[in-house]
C-alpha cells in the first residue's frame, strides 16, 4: 500500500476514520446526557455512555489532528493491489441472504448463497459447487432440525 | 499435599468418559483450527459456545479450553509446512520453521515443537494449580475499585500491544465499552441505546460481535487476495530431534517458557505477545543471531514453547479474578457465564470439582495433544491441501449456524453480517477489532464496579488512588499510555505491537 501523504485532502483515509469517530462519541454524549448523568455521589444510567463520549471525541480528535498535520493514505490506496470486488461481491451475497432469510427460511437461502459463494469469488467448477451447495446446507438442516432438534426458520413457504 | 489431593480430585473429574471425549472434541477441534489458516481459535470458540450448553459446565468449559491450546499446537503446522501462519501465535513460527521444511528438516522442527509446547503447557499446568489458588485468596480482598483499575490496566495494555495508533485502539475500546453497555442498566434498569427494538433489551450477544469481527471480516479479507501456498510435498520424517537439535533448543524453550507464562498472566497480553517476545530475545540472546530466519530451531523452539505457556497462564486472571486477559478469555468466560458460574477468587473453593477438573483435564489434553500432532501429522498436512476457495463458504455458512443456534434468533445472525462489514472496513482503515472485544466483555463490569466504588465512598475519587493495588495499577495504566509519546518508547511499542486479530 502507498503512504500517500495527503494533509488537507478530503480523500485522506484517516481524517475520515477519525470524523466517523467523532460523530460516534457526540452520539454517545448525547445518549449519555439523555439517560441522566446522576451525581458523582450516585451515578445514573447515562454517566459511564457520557464520559466514554468524551474519551472517543479526544482519541478521535487526536486521530483528526495527527491527519491534518502528518497526512495519511487515501482511501483509494487502502484497496490497492487487492481484488476489491471480491469482498464487495461477498457483502452483497451476504445482505441479500440476510434480507432472504426470513420469508425464505434457511434451506431456499443458504443453497443460493453457497452457490453464489462457490462460483462468483473464486469460482468452482459447476459439477463441484452445485453438490457442496446442496448437500453441505441440507446436511446441517437436517443434523440441527432432527438430531438436535433446533428450530431453524421455515420462511413463508414452510420450507426447512 | 492440599494441592495433591486436590489435583487427584481434578483427574477425578477428568478422567470421566464424558470429559475425555469433550477434551478430545476440544483439542481436535483446535489443531484443527490451528492448521487451518482463516479460521483462528476465536472463531471457533464463538461457533462451538452454544454447544457447551447441552453438556455441564465441566464438559462444556474443558472442550473451550482445549480448543484453545489446541490451536496453539496445531497453528505451527500450518506455519512450518505452508509458511503462513494458522493462528496469530505462530505468526512468528514461519520464519525459521518454514525455512527448515525447505532444507528438508520439517520434520525436526515439527517435532521440537511439538515437543517444546508440550513441555510449556505442563509447566504452565504446574504453575497454574500452585499460583491459582494463592491468589485467588488475595484476590478475595479486592473491593470494586481494584477490580475497575485491574480492568482499566488490561485493556490499556491490550491498546498498548495492538498493531497502528494507539488512539485508533483506544477509540476501539471506548466503542467496545459503549457496545457492551447496550440494554437495560444493571442497577436502575433502564433500557440504554435500544432504539425502541425489543431484541436490545438484553444487550448484543458477544457470539454474533465476535463471530463478525473476527470470523465474516477475515473472510472478506481474505477474498481480497488469492491465497498462495507453498507446501512441502515432501514425505515427513524423522519427527524426532537429533541430539544436537535438542541442545540448541533446551534454552530457548526453558527461557519461552518462563516469559510465556509470565506474559500470558498479564492483562492485555497473551500468547502472540509471547511468541514474538520470545524470538527477540532468543535472537539476542544468540551467539549467531544471523542464522535467525534462515532455518534457526531456536527460532522455533522459543516461540513454540512461549505461546503455549501463554496460553496457561492466561488461565488464571479468569479463574482467579474474573478477569478476561484477552478475547479467547473472554469467550471462555462467556461459556461459565452461559453455566450460571461467575470465575472468581471464590471459584476455587465453591466449586473445587470444576477448577482442578478444567486444571487436569488441560494436563490431559496436552498429552492428546502430543499424540495427534505427530504420530498424525499425515493426516493434517492432507487437511492443508484443502482449497480455500471450498473452505471460505463452508465457514460462512457455520459461522451463520453457529450464530443462529446460540440465541434461536434471525437478528442475531443480522447483528453478525453487519459486525463483519463493518470490522472488514475498520481492518482496512487499520482499525485493530482485539480491543473493541475486549472492552464489550469488560465494558459492563467495569461500568458497575466503577458505579460501586463512587457509592461506596461517597463519590472520593481519591479511592482509587488510596488503596494500592488500585493505585499501582493506574499508575502502570498512565505509563502505558503516556508511553507512545516519547519517540524512543514510541519505536519500541511498534516492534512488539501485533494483530491479534489475526
Amino acid at each position: 500500500m502507498t503512504n500517500q501523504t495527503n494533509k488537507l485532502r478530503l480523500n485522506n483515509s484517516e481524517l475520515w476514520g477519525g470524523l466517523i469517530g467523532l460523530a460516534l462519541g457526540g452520539f454517545v454524549i448525547w445518549s449519555g446526557m439523555k439517560l441522566k448523568l446522576g451525581t458523582i455521589n450516585d451515578p445514573g444510567s447515562g454517566y459511564v455512555l457520557f464520559y466514554t463520549g468524551i474519551l472517543m471525541c479526544v482519541f478521535a480528535g487526536s486521530i483528526i489532528v495527527s491527519a491534518l498535520t502528518e497526512g495519511g493514505p487515501t482511501l483509494a490506496s487502502r484497496w490497492e493491489n487487492v481484488r476489491w470486488s471480491k469482498p464487495l461481491l461477498l457483502i452483497g451475497c451476504l445482505v441479500a441472504f440476510s434480507v432472504a432469510l426470513e420469508p425464505l427460511g434457511f434451506l431456499l437461502s443458504s443453497i443460493p448463497l453457497m452457490l453464489l459463494l462457490l462460483r462468483l469469488i473464486d469460482p468452482v467448477r459447476w459439477t463441484l459447487a452445485i453438490p457442496i451447495a446442496v448437500l453441505v446446507p441440507t446436511g446441517m438442516w437436517w443434523v440441527l432440525k432432527r438430531l438436535l432438534l433446533i428450530q431453524l426458520p421455515s420462511g413463508l413457504f414452510g420450507i426447512g | 499435599m492440599d494441592t495433591l489431593a486436590n489435583v487427584a480430585h481434578g483427574f477425578g473429574v477428568a478422567l470421566l468418559p464424558v470429559n475425555l471425549l469433550y477434551c478430545f472434541i476440544g483439542v481436535f477441534i483446535g489443531t484443527l483450527v490451528g492448521v487451518l489458516p482463516g479460521i483462528g481459535p476465536i472463531s471457533a470458540m464463538s461457533l462451538l459456545l452454544p454447544v457447551t450448553l447441552s453438556g455441564t459446565p465441566e464438559s462444556g468449559i474443558i472442550m473451550m479450553a482445549g480448543i484453545y491450546y489446541g490451536s496453539m499446537y496445531g497453528g505451527s503446522t500450518t506455519s512450518i509446512l505452508v509458511n503462513i501462519p494458522g493462528e496469530a501465535a505462530s505468526v512468528v513460527t514461519c520464519i525459521d520453521g518454514h525455512q527448515m521444511a525447505k532444507q528438508g528438516r520439517a520434520g525436526p522442527a515439527l517435532g521440537i515443537s511439538a515437543f517444546g509446547s508440550f513441555i510449556a503447557g505442563t509447566f504452565a499446568l504446574i504453575a497454574l494449580m500452585l499460583v491459582a489458588p494463592k491468589l485467588a485468596s488475595v484476590a478475595i480482598a479486592f473491593g470494586p475499585a481494584e477490580y475497575f483499575s485491574l480492568m482499566v490496566l488490561g485493556l490499556v495494555v491490550l491498546t498498548f500491544l495492538t498493531q497502528g495508533s494507539m488512539p485508533k485502539a483506544l477509540l476501539m475500546a471506548c466503542i467496545g465499552v459503549v457496545l457492551g453497555l447496550i440494554g437495560l442498566d444493571s442497577i436502575t434498569a433502564q433500557p440504554r441505546l435500544t432504539f425502541g427494538r425489543m431484541e436490545l433489551i438484553d444487550g448484543i450477544g458477544l457470539v454474533p460481535v465476535v463471530m463478525g469481527l473476527f470470523g465474516v471480516a477475515e473472510v472478506l479479507l481474505n477474498t481480497e487476495q488469492a491465497i498462495k501456498r507453498d507446501i512441502i510435498n515432501a514425505r515427513i520424517t524423522q519427527l524426532l530431534p537429533t541430539k544436537e537439535d535438542w541442545k540448541a533448543s533446551a534454552g530457548p524453550v526453558g527461557r519461552g517458557t518462563l516469559l510465556g507464562f509470565f506474559l500470558g498472566i498479564l492483562p492485555g497480553g497473551g500468547a502472540v505477545v509471547a511468541s514474538f517476545a520470545s524470538y527477540a530475545l532468543e535472537k539476542r540472546l544468540s551467539k549467531t543471531p544471523e542464522r535467525f530466519g534462515h532455518g534457526a530451531i531456536e527460532g522455533v523452539a522459543g516461540p513454540e514453547s512461549a505461546n503455549n505457556a501463554a496460553a496457561g497462564g492466561a488461565f488464571i486472571p479468569l479463574m482467579t479474578l474474573g478477569i478476561p486477559p484477552n478475547v479467547v478469555m473472554a469467550l471462555l468466560l462467556g461459556a461459565f457465564v452461559i453455566h450460571g458460574l461467575q470465575p472468581g477468587p471464590l471459584l476455587i473453593t465453591q466449586n473445587p470439582g470444576l477448577f482442578w477438573g478444567i486444571v487436569a483435564s488441560m494436563y490431559i489434553g496436552n498429552v492428546m495433544l502430543l499424540v495427534l500432532n505427530l504420530p498424525m501429522i499425515g493426516m493434517w498436512v492432507q487437511l492443508l491441501k484443502l482449497p480455500y476457495n471450498i473452505l471460505f463458504p463452508l465457514i460462512i455458512l457455520f459461522t451463520i449456524l453457529g450464530v443462529y443456534c446460540s440465541s434461536n434468533n434471525v437478528f442475531d445472525v443480522y447483528v453478525m453480517i453487519a459486525f463483519g462489514i463493518i470490522g472488514y472496513f475498520m481492518r482496512k482503515l487499520g482499525y485493530e477489532p482485539a480491543p473493541l472485544v475486549l472492552a464489550f466483555v469488560l465494558g459492563p463490569m467495569m461500568e458497575n464496579n466503577l458505579r460501586k466504588s463512587l457509592i461506596l465512598s461517597q463519590g472520593d475519587l481519591w479511592t482509587f488512588v488510596q488503596r494500592p493495588i488500585s493505585a499501582v495499577c493506574l499508575a502502570f495504566a498512565m505509563a502505558l499510555l503516556i508511553a507512545p509519546l516519547l519517540p524512543s518508547l514510541r519505536k519500541k511499542r511498534e516492534l512488539v505491537a501485533l494483530d491479534e486479530g489475526a
